[in-house]
């Protein structure tokens, strides 16, 4: 009887130590691919992956309190008809603003850097925040209502810009492959792809490659940043 | 009848460990140093087997205080800016050394005995021959 209790007792603290150390090897493992090479690159790492978590956790709670605050609208326009004309006039501008998430038929295209170059013309084998500028601009030329590129909402205070060596769009790094996705007449939209544009410039002159697909139901997601105004009055 | 549960809770332990998901990297820390704290007691326990006063008592509780313990203090010097937890692998680990010192001391007069028998006996049995 002693013995047997004995057994189990050593029996359950070992699925803790052994629990415990799996969960640790598994954390590790997926917090660092690679040791780092110096003390502090380690720290460094350390200190990206914490402020990193704790974005992660305020960016959920944002989520949860923008969620609440939907359902606190929807409640309070319940039985009320002028509020709730407001409501769907809210629901609208947001739309336009680019605040909600959006779908409608329209096309996906897919470029990537040219891996295949050596290094003299490394310069010209990658994408810069130009081309994607250019790009974004003969989508709206063409009439795209909504686009983002790589989940990245282009709202009207939208910044592409070049940050060593990537990419920043609406202060979030983004890179190869770029995805960029527009909602619009699909047939004007491909005017992207004739000849002489910027996307088969580039790729005649700079080997980087595009692939565009048509899509009747493409997913834009909403801009995740606040829209704010300090010097903006009515007239 | 020890053996076999050992051997089964460490399985069952880390295929629940592997499926479970991923604890916060901030936290991972406090668990390192309470895994270094249970292993200490998981050796100090053998040591006190083969010393003959082994006691499943303060087994059990050195085993989890120790490991709730050296979390606490970890996360008092975090607070303080100390790293304590440096003082607690030191000693954790130090402890280790010496418990796998005496264990292994232990097997090899175990063995040496044996071999010396071993050697009589041979003896024994020539003289006899």
């Amino acid at each position: 009887m002693n013995k047997k209790r004995i057994a189990i007792t050593l029996g359950i603290m070992c699925i803790v130590l052994a629990y415990a150390i799996s969960v640790q090897l598994n954390t590790i493992t997926n917090a660092i691919s690679s040791a780092g090479k110096t003390e502090t690159e380690n720290k460094l790492r350390d200190q990206v992956l914490r402020a990193k978590e704790e974005y992660d956790r305020k960016y959920a709670e944002l989520e949860t309190i923008e969620k609440q605050l939907e359902k606190i609208r929807t409640e309070s326009t319940n039985n009320n008809e002028q509020s709730q004309k407001n409501q769907e006039e809210l629901k609208k501008i947001n739309t336009y603003l680019g605040l909600t998430d959006v779908v409608g038929e329209g096309i996906i295209i897919t470029i990537k850097d040219n891996t295949e170059g050596s290094m003299i013309t490394a310069n010209n084998d990658i994408i810069h925040d130009a081309d994607l500028r250019d790009i974004v601009n003969e989508l709206k030329n063409s009439g795209a209502e909504a686009i983002s590129i790589n989940g990245q909402r282009i709202v009207q205070t939208s910044a592409i810009t070049c940050v060593g060596s990537v990419i920043q769009i609406n202060g979030e790094k983004v890179g190869s492959p770029f995805e960029i996705k527009a909602i619009g007449n699909q047939n004007v939209l491909l005017s992207i792809d004739r000849p002489g544009s910027y996307l088969n410039y580039m790729e005649e002159y700079c080997m980087i490659p595009h692939e565009i697909k048509k899509s009747s139901e493409v997913e834009i997601p909403k801009y995740n940043g606040v829209l704010t105004t300090k010097f903006l009055k009515e007239q | 009848m020890i053996f076999i549960a050992i051997l089964v809770g460490c399985i069952i332990g880390a295929l629940l460990g592997m499926n479970a998901p991923v604890i916060p990297y901030t936290m991972s820390g406090y668990l390192a140093i309470s895994i270094i704290a249970a292993l200490d007691s998981v050796f100090g326990g053998i040591t006190s087997v083969l010393k003959g006063n082994f006691d499943l008592k303060i087994f059990v509780s050195g085993f989890f205080g120790n490991a709730i313990l050296s979390i606490a203090l970890t996360y008092l010097g975090e607070r303080l800016n100390v790293d304590i937890y440096l003082a607690a692998i030191v000693v954790f680990v130090g402890r280790m050394f010496t418990n796998l010192a005496i264990i292994r001391r232990y097997y090899i007069d175990k063995w040496t005995n044996k071999l010396a028998k071993k050697n009589e006996n041979d003896k024994q049995d020539n003289i006899t021959k």
